[in-house]
């Protein structure tokens, strides 16, 4: 199985690296504000928020690595994140466009 | 918009996961032996710029801050059924591995972000393109994402958690998304312009096996 890359490839994974080198940046400018969606601000007024609880446990929890503090664990997060999400996206592009190859 | 586990209800879970799967099972089967090789990294650089994108907390002042979710661009740049797919990529993954969004309510999640904000984002994007193809893409990306939003608070607001407050969980979420979704408005029509200048080949309607 042969794959050709196409000719935007290397410009669409640098755009990758500048967003997960952007993370922590965003992660930490977001803090310093009070970082606070909807969802919580309606959690918050109708008393929801002890409700929430957390099933199994994520190897990452809150895009953070245990033991290696904010920002780093904040980019190794993004790092892992975006290229789990490429292969994973790419492979089911792939065996979507399976029938393609079978075609030809 | 990433509901974690305990908020919603569970018949209510359980049927928004059900949705979710017959939507996303029949996307699949409409996008399936349509997609060139040519386009097939296309889904996962897509995906992938979604996610970093999302980890993009927007700092603003004042305590109610967003990020992009990305659903009406997905949609745009590769047709509803595929973005669809794409998105619910990213929201599986984010509540697999970051915990972002809970187990038991992950079809709900997948339901608002990938569906809800995708469809109703590309029907918006269609309807609106004849007066501009920019202009199509922020209102897509804008009420796109409120869409889901008031949808993610009809879940919430049925639900006993937030003790059947539907009008609350409408008006915070329904208002608050309207206004932070001007951001994700002007990320998907600034983004989309720029594909579209650079990189014309990649749109859908110039290859119509992706499209709807």
């Amino acid at each position: 199985m042969t794959w050709d890359y196409p000719d935007w490839l290397p410009r669409a994974l640098a755009a990758l690296l500048v967003l997960t080198l952007l993370a922590p940046v965003f992660g930490w400018a977001a803090g310093q504000v009070g970082y606070a969606e909807p969802l919580e601000n309606a959690a918050e007024a109708t008393g929801a928020t002890e409700h929430a609880t957390a099933v199994g446990t994520a190897l990452f929890p809150d895009y953070g690595v245990p033991g290696l503090g904010g920002a780093p664990g904040t980019f190794v997060s993004a790092v892992v994140g975006t290229a789990l999400t490429l292969l994973v996206g790419a492979a089911i592009g792939r065996v979507l466009g399976a029938d393609t190859d079978r075609r030809q | 918009m990433h509901i974690p586990d305990g908020y919603i209800d569970l018949p209510l879970a359980l049927l928004f996961g059900a949705l979710a799967v017959v939507i996303l099972s029949v996307a699949a089967r409409r996008v399936n032996g349509e997609i060139s090789d040519a386009r097939a990294p296309l889904l996962g650089v897509v995906a992938a710029s979604i996610f970093a994108a999302q980890m993009l907390d927007w700092p603003i002042p004042g305590g109610t801050s967003a990020h992009f979710v990305g659903g009406a661009f997905a949609a745009i740049l590769l047709g509803p059924h595929l973005g669809a797919l794409c998105v619910a990529t990213v929201v599986t993954i984010q509540a697999l591995i970051f915990g972002d969004g809970g187990l038991v309510v992950l079809g709900a999640n997948v339901f608002n972000m990938a569906i809800v904000e995708v469809y109703v984002g590309y029907a918006i994007y269609r309807l609106l393109v004849p007066y501009g193809e920019f202009q199509a893409a922020f209102a897509a990306g804008w009420l796109g994402i409120t869409a889901g939003a008031l949808t993610a608070a009809l879940q919430l607001g049925l639900s006993s958690a937030f003790q059947y407050q539907l009008l609350t969980t409408l008006s915070i979420m329904g208002v608050g998304h309207l206004a932070l979704g001007l951001i994700e408005g002007a990320i998907t029509a600034a983004v989309y312009r720029y594909l579209a200048r650079a990189r014309p080949d990649l749109r859908p309607n110039t290859a119509p096996e992706v499209s709807a």
